[in-house]
């Protein structure tokens, strides 16, 4: 069979078909993630139906439900939206846990020692300390891997477990809280914490994320960086061929995600702990790939998919304890989702 | 802190021991990941599958009280995911990087689940170990004998299969059939092996031997189950494969440094005293990783790729082979 | 009946109305073909024509969607090529369907039934009965050896050893002059005669027209998945088979002749030159030497073509001179700047070009639109945009009219690269190649597996750009490409230039002995680097 024949089968001329298809498979996978979750909740020995509701009034029943929903969703959309850029350049970055925790020391570091006492200032700085920290651990993964070939994906999943363990050392031992116990971090100065919203109590880190979401939108589907980014995706033999850097690519994109990591990171600290903890992330950077590959690598499915996760995690909470239900049914349900997807979108495209 | 609690000549060979005890897991994963990606798969599900697999029988064991069963429990739960990894990369042919992902990931969220549901704010349950048996002769060789022969019976068997799947690749007509198939399906699909066949059964077999790998860490050797028991240890075992160059022997040697490595922080640790003591211990909890991650890199680096299987990673379609 | 699996008996096949779909594309009608044995048969036609597909099916690769296969008069349902294997069936695929980094003796023993183990002495056991078909038929070849160390024509001889030990009275062979020299061509034939003489039968796929008057005892061609018939060499004239072939007359009947030439017409007039090479050397995927001291110039305004027979460092010598493979030694300059150590899209940038010689892995984006990939090597820049926009507009103004000027078959400029045709494929990759300011182009195997009216376009348009004053270097093993295009030719033979000629002193003969190894034979000047210029 000639190689255009094959072709001829695999890819039906029409987009606009292979799009509502896709969505079909979506609502498809949706639906059984959902009913999986119901099962989950049955085995556990709850009602299904009162235990998602549980799980709705948890999250969207109170403002300050609400605004806690919105503070899981900043670092999952912002690190979601790293991530879907990088994966779409085939550069799998499983390491935003890592970038996350190195985004985090940085800024706090900046928020605990730099002596200004103008706010922005400070804020600013120890952010920016964020985003670079975050991009240099996430730029020696993609060194090792354009310079060498050395897969991104091992590297970047090492590379958490030696960040969280940095990270500890430091809140254990050179920044730990003047005498607290065992694994207080220091506080960051007052000037530095993020201002938060009313009634919501949500950090002004939220602005942020909203504003990242048109700009990543634009950035992939308008700039030439977003086409060089897809063709790489796609074929990075002919990529190469039209001129692309792809090295530089693979770098751009692991040092872009790990900034996003790291800012997610660093707004943590700011915004939410507002001193250097080890509990600051709950596994957000694993969580941000499901982000990002149930929003189909789209910024602003990346979006709805962050706000549907933090939905979740945090109606989660209510529903384990009226339902007496595990929590851990909130992390099983988008994992499930992932896979039937997958399913979804293969017999979507046709086989 | 007193060096010589952990390379004085007694607790020298303590160190030994332990290293080619904790190595076992790792080892266990990794030639299993040997096989699936001489055979063309990446399997990145590996984590998942070990995890699960300590969940299993660490559940059997618990409630039948049987370390075999449980064993063989977490076996047939790695089996399992195997067989969803192949049904996902091989039958239905989708990026192989994000299915292992996506196992990982609901292998984490069910293993979660059902132990919260089980042991949810209870005190943390455990199981009793298994005593090590002194395989006789063998065990009086100096040096060695007390540090490999001086072990539990997960042990010895660990180690026959980890040499016999090593042995499965270069002396058996399936691992003939899977190193074709790695290197250009195309041809082997011609000669009439089937390459769907094969991706399977090798994800199978991977898929086994992580969950036993599952099994042994926590039956073997920790007999209790925390959440993020597996601890990197997958993550760890697809590294040491690519330093072994995808020969299950040297990914066996790179287990057993990673074993080392893990020991020795464990015993740093235990001599120390922990977070009160002025030892970093945080800085040694790192080693393992940091020491797998430089001797890949390394590998890598000074190596080349030339040993990786050339369809590594790319999904077969029949008929398309242009 | 009492139609044994007995190898030994000689059988014919007859295929009756056979039909194959892929999606929507029919590649066979309703083909009838008949083999006997003690015969050689060709099976003639273009690419795409369904060759390979009919043979496939006979091979078991897959099963017909209609019509019927019967070997000895037994109608057989085939689920694999095992049990095609057992009928006595036997394929040497034109890519050689060998794994690399096997021995000869276990790449026949892959996929043979049997106990689980495999055993030394049974590999050792193998290799001695390889070795006695081996020598019945003269074909020498190491059991013990590693694929990836032979040579293309040691490769091939595997393959029919592999089929003959398996037991194959029924001897398919696609292509298989394709990647030999004339006279490897000239040593297989007879060994496939005696093979026929035996009782064998042999059927083999081309479209070289030479190769089917000189050693097929009867032809069958094929057009667009139909049969136009089945003649005898002696009943046709070679451009009674190419009309057949092709279904029109067409200015291929010059290639019959060996006398083609699109760009003829014109003499070349060489300029300074642009692309210059020195000392170069390089190692294959496996690193094993691919090049070693190849050295060239090309000028402005001429064509020098590189022929030789696959497997002599082509590819090497593609990725090397476009930046996409690192080179051990050597110097590569471009306009008289050194280009040794750039990347891909430096030399873009400084006006080389590269038409490469896969066209769906390198030229193009079978994920992305035929406009996206007609500008993705130039966005960034006016007039589409800038590195902050692209200028969606302009990319579609542009696309429409580089689909027009090339005549590319698109339903619109929207339609997925990946399902285009080979000739529109190539279209599309010129279309965006050429459209550039270039100075140079590298044109890697631009005909290989296109369809007589593609293999004009590709000519003309590779022609005009040389007339235009860039600098070609076309590396080609299709003889009669390099004859009808070359202004200058130089020969590679195991990764070495062996051998120039400028045009007008250009033989067919000799060309084809110097792709053979024999360039002492050949009667050709001595390349050593860098000499091969017109400089002087």
């Amino acid at each position: 069979m000639s190689v255009s024949q094959a072709a001829a089968r695999l890819a039906p001329p029409l987009r606009l078909d292979r799009r509502a298809r896709a969505l079909l498979a979506s609502a498809g996978a949706v639906l059984l993630s959902l009913v999986v979750g119901g099962l989950l909740v049955v085995i556990a020995g709850g009602d299904p139906v009162a235990a998602y509701r549980a799980l709705l009034d948890g999250a969207l029943g109170t403002p300050y439900g609400i605004g806690q929903m919105l503070v899981l969703a900043i670092p999952l959309v912002i690190i979601g939206l790293g991530l879907a850029l990088a994966f779409r350049g085939r550069v799998y970055n499983i390491g935003a846990e890592g970038q996350l925790f190195m985004g985090a020391l940085a800024a706090g570091v900046v928020a605990i020692f730099l002596p200004v006492g103008f706010d922005p200032l400070l804020i600013g700085a120890a952010t920016v300390a964020g985003v670079l920290a975050g991009a240099a651990w996430g730029g020696i993964v993609g060194v090792l891997r354009a310079r060498w070939g050395v897969n991104e994906v091992i590297t970047s999943l090492l590379l958490n477990f030696v960040a969280i363990l940095i990270f500890t050392y430091c809140v254990r031992r050179p920044l730990r809280a003047p005498g607290s116990p065992d694994l207080q971090g220091r506080s960051i100065q007052p000037d530095a914490a993020l201002p938060a919203l009313p009634d919501l109590a949500v950090h002004i880190g939220v602005f942020l994320a909203l504003l990242l979401v048109p700009l990543a939108a634009y950035v992939i589907s308008r700039t030439p960086f977003g086409f060089r980014v897809r063709m790489l995706g796609f074929n990075a033999e002919a990529a190469r061929t039209a001129g692309v850097r792809s090295g530089r690519m693979v770098v751009g994109l692991m040092v872009i995600s790990g900034g996003l990591a790291g800012l997610a990171g660093g707004l943590q600290v700011l915004g939410v702990a507002e001193r250097l903890d080890p509990g600051i992330s709950q596994g957000y950077g694993f969580t941000a790939i499901v982000v990002a590959l149930l929003g189909r690598l789209n910024a602003l499915g990346v979006l709805l998919a962050g706000l549907f996760i933090a939905l979740l995690q945090s109606g989660g909470q209510a529903m384990s304890v009226i339902e007496g239900v595990p929590y851990a049914i909130v992390l099983a349900i988008p994992a499930v989702f992932v896979v039937f997807l997958l399913i979804a979108d293969r017999f979507a495209r046709g086989s | 802190m007193d060096w010589s609690e952990i390379f004085g000549p007694d607790a020298l060979v303590v160190l030994l021991s332990t290293s080619v005890a904790f190595a076992m897991p790792t080892a266990l994963a990794a030639v299993g990941e040997t096989v699936a990606e001489r055979a063309g798969v990446l399997n990145l599900g590996l984590e998942g599958m070990l995890l699960a697999g300590a969940l299993v029988s660490f559940l059997v064991a618990y409630y039948v009280g049987s370390v075999a069963l449980g064993t063989v429990a977490g076996v047939a739960i790695g089996v399992v995911l195997g067989a969803l990894m192949a049904f996902l990369s091989v039958s239905l042919r989708t990026e192989q990087i994000i299915n292992g992902i996506a196992i990982v990931l609901v292998a984490q969220g069910i293993t979660l689940f059902v132990f919260e549901k089980l042991f949810g704010g209870e005190e943390q349950p455990t199981i009793a170990g298994i005593s090590d048996v002194e395989v006789p002769l063998l065990h009086d060789i100096p040096g060695v004998g007390p540090v490999v022969f001086e072990q539990n019976v997960l042990f010895y068997l660990s180690l026959a299969l980890a040499l016999g799947v090593s042995l499965l690749l270069t002396r058996t007509r399936f691992g003939l059939s899977v190193r074709a198939v790695g290197e250009s399906p195309a041809a082997a699909e011609a000669t009439a092996v089937s390459v769907a066949r094969t991706r399977w059964l090798a994800l199978l077999v991977c898929g086994g031997m992580a969950g036993l790998g599952g099994a042994v860490l926590v039956l073997g050797q920790l007999n209790v189950f925390e959440e993020d028991v597996s601890g990197g240890r997958g993550w760890v075992a697809i590294a040491l494969v690519i330093f072994g160059r995808w020969n299950p022997l040297l990914v066996l040697g790179g287990a057993f440094l990673f074993g080392f490595t893990d020991a020795l922080q464990i015993r740093v640790q235990a001599v120390s005293g922990g977070i009160a003591s002025s030892v970093p211990t945080e800085i040694f909890g790192a080693l393992p990783y940091v020491v797998t991650l430089a001797v890949m890199v390394a590998a890598t680096v000074l190596a080349g790729r030339d040993a990786q299987p050339a369809a590594l990673g790319v999904p077969f379609r029949k008929g398309v082979n242009a | 009946m009492n139609a044994s699996r007995d190898g030994t008996r000689a059988r014919g096949v007859s295929m009756t109305g056979v039909v194959k779909r892929f999606g929507p594309v029919t590649a066979l009608g309703g083909v009838d073909f008949d083999l006997r044995p003690g015969e050689i048969h060709a099976l003639l036609g273009e690419n795409g024509a369904g060759k390979t597909t009919l043979m496939n099916i006979l091979y078991g690769m897959f099963p017909p969607d209609d019509g019927t296969v019967a070997i000895g008069g037994r109608e057989m349902r085939f689920a694999s090529p095992q049990d095609a294997i057992a009928e006595g069936v036997g394929m040497v695929h034109q890519h050689f369907m060998l794994v690399p980094t096997l021995t000869v003796a276990e790449n026949v023993v892959l996929g043979e039934r049997g106990g689980p183990l495999l055993r030394k002495r049974h590999l050792a056991a193998v290799s001695k009965q390889l070795a006695e078909v081996a020598e019945r038929y003269g074909l020498d070849v190491d059991p013990g050896a590693r694929v990836w160390q032979l040579s293309v024509g040691e490769q091939q001889r595997v393959e029919v050893l592999r089929a003959l030990y398996k037991g194959a009275r029924i001897l398919i062979l696609d292509e298989p002059t394709a990647t030999l020299t004339p006279r490897e061509t000239e040593r297989l034939f007879p060994k496939l005669r005696a093979l026929a003489a035996e009782g064998a039968a042999v059927v083999f796929i081309t479209h070289h027209l030479e190769d089917v008057i000189s050693w097929a005892d009867r032809i069958t061609v094929l057009r667009h998945g139909e049969r136009v018939g089945t003649l005898r060499p002696s009943e046709s004239s070679a451009s009674d088979l190419a009309r057949m072939m092709v279904g029109r007359d067409v200015r291929l009947m010059q290639v019959v002749a060996g006398e083609r030439s699109v760009s003829g017409t014109k003499e070349a007039r060489p300029r300074e030159p642009v692309l210059r090479v020195e000392g170069l050397r390089a190692k294959g995927d496996r690193g094993t030497p691919a090049l070693s001291d190849v050295g060239f110039s090309v000028a402005a305004g001429e064509i020098l073509a590189v022929a030789g027979v696959e497997g002599n460092g082509q590819p090497e010598l593609e990725e090397v001179l476009y930046g996409l493979r690192a080179r051990e030694a050597g110097r590569v300059s471009l306009d008289g700047r050194d280009v040794t150590y750039a990347d891909p899209a430096e030399r873009l940038r400084l006006g080389l070009g590269l038409v490469p010689s896969n066209r769906y892995r390198r030229g193009l984006i079978r994920e992305l639109s035929v406009a996206e990939n007609l500008v993705m090597d130039r966005l960034g820049a006016a007039p589409f945009g800038s590195e902050l926009r692209v200028d969606r507009r302009e990319v579609a103004r542009q696309a429409k009219e580089l689909i027009e000027r090339f005549s590319i078959r698109v339903s619109g400029p929207d339609q997925l690269a990946g399902t285009l045709s080979g000739g529109n494929a190539q279209r599309l990759v010129l279309a965006r190649t050429l459209s550039r300011e270039l100075r140079c182009l590298v044109a890697a195997q631009p005909t290989r597996g296109l369809d007589v009216g593609a293999i004009e376009f590709v000519w003309e348009q590779l022609a005009a750009a040389r007339d235009r004053g860039l600098a070609i270097l076309l590396i080609s093993t299709d003889l009669d490409e390099v004859m009808g295009m070359a202004d200058r030719c130089c020969v590679i033979y195991r990764g070495r230039l062996v051998a120039q000629w400028p045009r007008d002193e250009l033989d067919r003969e000799r060309v084809g002995l110097a792709m053979g190894g024999a360039a002492d034979r050949a009667a050709a000047a001595p390349v050593s680097s860098a000499v091969a210029s017109r400089e002087s």
